[in-house]
């Protein structure tokens, strides 16, 4: 394949990426923002997600749409949940101090993964996506006669790829408009500025705390119920989201969600990109090798404050 | 209306208020005077629930509040405005107003009130809070308490950094609301604010309350503000 249809071949793979890894590292980027907790344990949330998206698409007869449907529905409220729990019998009990909710969720992580592996086993497990049709991809060249298109052999994607860049915008979107536009985004924007303060107006810290954790969980459980179809599920599959999206974090500016969203179309496009042309290796390389650049020239990253 | 009995409150180990008591009436007017460090902040914040007591109690219309969760205290009708204000920073002024009315799910009417009461944030509305200036940012942490319809009011400072024309508007604000019928404990450092709108006057030194004096009483004996707080 010529140089431009392979670059739009990898194009399209770094543009899924950077979808999955926006709703992963929003997810991540939003509980450290308002909870000012680093969640170790993110990627084990994204991993029960796929997995619990492959027992309710195995335990539902009829066409795949309906158990995927479910299970997109279903996982991020479980996941999301389980999350909540979590924050109610750890986090709350170490009153969200910030050095030991790193080695609670390292714990956490552990507990997650091996329960996982024990109920589950360890195979990868398939999700059959609900539609895939292939569809080809023209491109263009300019000919003695001037521009044409034509359909290169192999430049070819399917509507289910298409449809999990399409759903994770929608979400995103819709994340934001919660955030900005609602009386709950309003309550945890203003228990992410001010504690004290949220305190003294009547809200109640702790339980919005619960929600949030809950819906980071949710964002990435969400993620990897979309992504499942095209990857496996499978009970060590979160450790690659975990480093991806605290890369994506970090760039972005720790807390600022649109900076997390401008990083993961950065890091998932060229990982998309790298991947294709080179290795998957070496597209990891460069984006942790660009982390440590950004914390040596803009500690506070693209769109953070610096530290007062 | 506000009863502290015997409070004793430390940060970790460092105790910062001992055997602290001292009530407010509903309409009074009742100032926290001090140094800096002796513990007028930490008796407003332990008021509020967000600092725990290790001993005492505080009740407020026959509700104890030291038992009560953070968050459930301002449902009582308790409005606090910290030390530097404590805007919501990043949002607008609309929506640090409607935080303060979502405590007793308070109407456009109270908004309209409280907004009548400080009509340059109604030109600001949807300006970020941290693009005021100092004096609108201290209107706008009022116009915050207001919009909670409080009974009781706890100013930390209210007047600090501001030019002489807010300081009376403040000073306005704080009166009108005491002949409401709201009881308000301020820590003030203005004495000329203090001497001109304070029913009485609590000396706080070194975390205990040494004395609590009748405001008439303290103009008739300036000596005694000299002694605690080493002001003419």
């Amino acid at each position: 394949m010529e140089f431009g249809p392979h670059l739009l071949l990898a194009t399209l793979e770094g543009a899924i990426s950077a979808a999955v890894l926006a709703l992963i590292a929003v997810g991540l980027s939003i509980v450290f923002g308002i909870m000012r907790v680093v969640n170790v344990a993110h990627g084990e949330f994204y991993m029960l997600g796929a997995v619990m998206a492959w027992w309710i698409t195995s335990h539902v007869g009829g066409h795949p749409a309906i158990g995927f449907l479910l299970a997109l529905i279903v996982a991020p409220i479980m996941v999301g949940s389980i999350a909540a729990l979590a924050d109610h019998l750890i986090l709350r009990r170490i009153n969200y101090d910030p050095e030991r909710t790193i080695v609670a969720t390292i714990g956490l992580l552990y507990v997650l993964q091996q329960l996982t592996l024990m109920t589950f086993g360890a195979d990868a497990r398939p999700v059959e996506a609900p539609f895939n049709m292939r569809i080809a991809l023209p491109w263009f060249e300019n000919g003695v006669d001037g521009w044409s298109m034509y359909w290169p052999w192999g430049l070819s994607t399917t509507t289910y790829k298409l449809a999990v860049i399409v759903a994770a915008v929608v979400v995103l979107v819709g994340l934001w408009l919660f955030m900005t536009r609602t009386r709950a985004g309003l309550i945890m924007r203003a228990t992410q500025l001010n504690r004290d303060m949220a305190l003294a107006h009547g809200i109640p810290v702790e339980k919005i705390y619960a929600l949030v954790f809950g819906l980071g969980a949710g964002l990435a459980a969400l993620a990897s119920v979309l992504v499942v179809p095209i990857q496996q599920a499978h009970y060590l599959m979160g450790g690659d989201p975990l480093l991806l999206a605290f890369i994506v974090v970090i760039i972005g500016g720790l807390g600022s969600i649109p900076g997390t969203i401008v990083a993961a179309i950065l890091i998932g496009m060229s990982d998309g990109i790298i991947s294709v042309f080179f290795s998957p290796t070496l597209a990891k390389i460069l984006a942790t090798l660009l982390v440590a650049f950004v914390l040596i020239f803009r500690p506070q990253g693209l769109m953070g404050k610096p530290a007062k | 209306m506000l009863n502290v009995k015997n409070i004793e409150v430390a940060y970790d180990k460092v105790q910062v208020l001992f055997d602290v008591s001292f009530d407010v009436k509903s309409g009074e007017i009742f100032c926290l005077l001090g140094r800096n460090g002796a513990g007028k902040t930490t008796a407003l914040k332990s008021i509020m629930g967000l600092l725990p007591l290790k001993t005492g109690s505080i009740q407020f219309d026959n509700q104890t509040l030291s038992t009560m969760a953070p968050y459930d205290v301002p449902k009582q009708g308790i409005a606090y405005v910290p030390q530097g204000r404590g805007l919501f920073s990043e949002l607008t002024v609309a929506q640090n107003i409607e935080i303060g009315l979502m405590v007793k799910n308070s109407g456009a009417a109270t908004r309209e009130r409280v907004l009548d009461i400080f009509p340059r944030l109604r030109e600001r509305l949807k300006q970020r809070a941290d693009t005021l200036s100092g004096g609108e940012q201290q209107m706008l942490a009022m116009a915050r308490a207001l919009s909670m319809e409080p009974k009781l009011l706890l100013l930390d400072e209210p007047t600090e950094g501001l030019q002489p024309s807010i300081i009376k508007l403040i000073q306005d604000v704080i009166v009108n609301m005491k002949q409401a019928g709201v009881a308000i404990v301020l820590v003030e450092h203005h004495i000329e604010t203090v001497l001109t709108i304070a029913d009485r006057v609590a000396f706080v030194e070194n975390g205990r309350c040494q004395k609590i004096a009748e405001i008439n009483d303290l103009k008739n004996n300036p000596e005694e503000i000299h002694r605690y707080l080493g002001v003419n």
